[in-house]
């Protein structure tokens, strides 16, 4: 009797503050395979239905995506100049192949650096800010940033017009090949997956949570948040530069839309419609969004109109999104079983 | 030199109508209204319909223009802005970021995607010893001085402005005292995008008019409101004319850079005075 006295308000306090935990630490890892699998399954399905060349192009915006839910949806700072860092490795890319060598491989690695560096360097003043103040001072960058490349560097970006980009094949990455970009950037969208996967559920990842809940609380336990909170945003400002870098080689061309500062809310739209804060909402997401912004552009012509009002919809009916939905429906599914189980116990 | 301090000034008056209604509304509701300019656009493209109407004449269909600003400022306020009291920044910024689109789009709709052109009204200059300036910016810049002083009186002598100020420093200790807080945040909102009208109305001759004008300027009026200080009336005032001030003398010389100077001092700002929202 005492024994069961025991157990049974064991069994009713913990599961919640057990689920939580294990939701959050343990790092699931023979599922994160089948994770892979089923996305690389689902963009190779997509394949036949749209063009490759769409299909690579949604995969970059899916990386893009995630990189943005890594800073908005995990740590809770909304960034409205996210594409400065896109534009960034996009632009060094282009240039490192225009001017210094051809190689993609070596001009891949030199954008990303680059937007590393410069996401460590603005990271230090923008980190400090949060709110309104954090979105509007990455508005400030990234306005900053294409006036730079509009206006006074001129000379070596070609202005509003672009620069078209000569890139050899080296290896497997052939960027005038679509197949192989195709590859390539899958790769590294399930690399990119993988790895904020592993972030994102390591004890690094709950700490860049618990930020978002309550930074105070946070930074009274020990934590020097202000570190934290930096290396999100260049981890963020990394992975941006690589789906950047990935887009100059895919499209073989760069110009200034790459960071124009009103195609922000793009990025904005597909986390919260794909549901923020979770990686799966960020590539269905960037999936819908793309699928939108392709085909319904052509049908609907008053297309930021329909922006607008899907935009309110989701921000007074619909905050969970896609992915939140899917989960509701999932979990109200799988209720009338966990009724079932103390009913066959009391039969036995 | 003359002219690039009177350029300044006018940007600064333009600057500060805008941003008085940013600053305000930041101040009492905590939202940050990325429709504000909405009603800027509005306004102007008020102005080049009901100019011909009027045939010509300016200071009316200016007139006009403001008062059907009103209306559509308050809709925004009741269905839109008053559900986002006490939600989190992120949701408000989407939000009036999502009307500002379906306004432009509105706008857009109806107007045309083309530049509109539009002439100085007065058309005159006032000669001062060797230099002449353009009247009409003379006159934005005596206007803006004008509000300020009747704002300060506003804001000092009638009972909204005391609860507005009041409201400012503590809102739910005013919401204490029996004062229906949320009423007259929808007056500040309304004057605050009537004057933001009013800015574009007269800003509008000196610039060029098309749908995204408001986008542009919006981030101007964010980085005046940061650099002031949200919610403080006479910081902000300080700062429209400060970076009217650099935006003109930049132009002078480097005339591609004067928005960008605007969110370097931001910026600056920023890194010694962080706001904590």
């Amino acid at each position: 009797m005492t024994l069961d006295k025991a157990r049974v308000p064991a069994t009713k306090t913990d599961p919640g503050k057990e689920l939580r935990l294990e939701t959050m630490i343990t790092p699931t890892r023979g599922r994160v395979w089948v994770d892979l699998l089923v996305i690389a399954a689902a963009f190779l399905l997509l394949v036949p239905i749209i063009s490759t060349h769409r299909v690579t192009d949604f995969m970059i915006f899916c990386i893009f995506a995630m990189s943005f839910d890594l800073m908005y949806g995990y740590m809770g700072r909304l960034s409205f100049g996210h594409l400065l860092f896109l534009g960034t490795g996009a632009y060094c890319c282009g240039l490192f192949i225009n001017y210094v060598s051809n190689n993609p491989l070596l001009a891949m690695l030199v954008g990303i650096a680059v937007a590393c560096l410069l996401g460590m360097l603005l990271g230090l003043i923008i980190v400090r800010t949060t709110g309104a103040c954090f979105a509007l001072i990455c508005l400030a960058f990234n306005q900053i940033g294409f006036f730079l490349v509009l206006s006074p560097l001129k000379g070596i970006t070609n202005g509003e017009d672009g620069f078209g980009i000569q890139a050899a094949s080296f290896w497997f990455l052939n960027p005038g090949s679509r197949a192989s970009m195709f590859f390539v950037v899958l790769f590294c969208l399930l690399l990119v997956f993988y790895l904020l996967k592993r972030l994102t559920s390591s004890p690094y990842g709950i700490l860049i949570r618990s930020i978002k809940e309550d930074e105070t609380r946070v930074r009274f336990l020990g934590y020097n948040t202000y570190f934290y909170k930096w290396l999100t945003f260049v981890v963020a400002g990394v992975l941006a530069g690589l789906a950047g870098t990935l887009t100059a080689l895919n499209y073989n061309f760069v110009n200034p839309n790459v960071m124009d500062v009103h195609s922000n809310v793009g990025v904005v739209f597909a986390c919260l419609i794909g549901g923020a804060g979770n990686l799966y909402g960020a590539i269905l997401g960037g999936v819908a969004y793309m699928m939108i912004s392709n085909y319904l552009a052509i049908y609907i012509h008053r297309w930021e109109m329909f922006l607008g009002i899907s935009l309110l919809i989701i921000v007074f009916r619909f905050r969970m999104g896609i992915w939140g939905s899917i989960k509701g429906i999932l979990e109200y599914m799988r209720k009338p079983k966990q009724v079932q189980r103390p009913v066959e116990e009391e039969g036995v | 030199m003359p002219y690039t301090i009177l350029y300044g000034f006018s940007i600064g008056a333009i600057l500060y109508f805008i941003s008085i209604g940013l600053s305000l509304t930041f101040g009492t509701m905590r939202v940050i209204n990325f429709a504000h300019t909405l009603t800027y656009c509005i306004g102007v493209y008020m102005l080049i319909t009901f100019t011909p109407l009027l045939k010509g004449n300016f200071i009316p269909s200016a007139a006009l223009a403001i008062l059907v600003v009103i209306p559509i400022s308050y809709l925004i306020e009741r269905f839109i802005i008053r559900r986002l009291y006490g939600e989190s920044l992120d949701y408000t910024f989407i939000a009036t970021f999502a009307i500002t689109l379906m306004g432009v789009d509105t706008v857009k709709w109806i107007w045309g995607v083309n530049p509109h052109p539009f002439s100085d009204p007065i058309g005159t200059y006032l000669k001062v010893w060797d230099f002449t300036f353009p009247i009409y910016r003379v006159i934005i810049f005596i206007i803006a001085i004008l509000l300020f002083l009747a704002l300060e009186l506003f804001f000092k002598k009638t009972i909204v402005g005391k609860i507005v100020v009041a409201a400012l420093e503590d809102k739910d200790g005013v919401r204490c005292l029996g004062v229906k807080v949320d009423k007259y945040f929808a007056i500040m909102f309304i004057l605050g995008s009537a004057l933001a009208g009013l800015g574009g109305v007269l800003y509008a001759p000196i610039s060029a008019i098309h749908p995204y004008m408001g986008l542009s300027v919006l981030l101007l009026a964010f980085a005046v409101v940061i650099v002031g200080g949200m919610g403080n009336l006479r910081g902000t005032f300080v700062a429209a004319f400060g970076l009217g001030m650099v935006m003109a003398i930049t132009a002078r010389y480097w005339s591609q850079g004067a928005e960008t100077m605007v969110f370097i001092v931001m910026a600056i700002v920023l890194i010694f005075r962080p706001i904590d929202i």
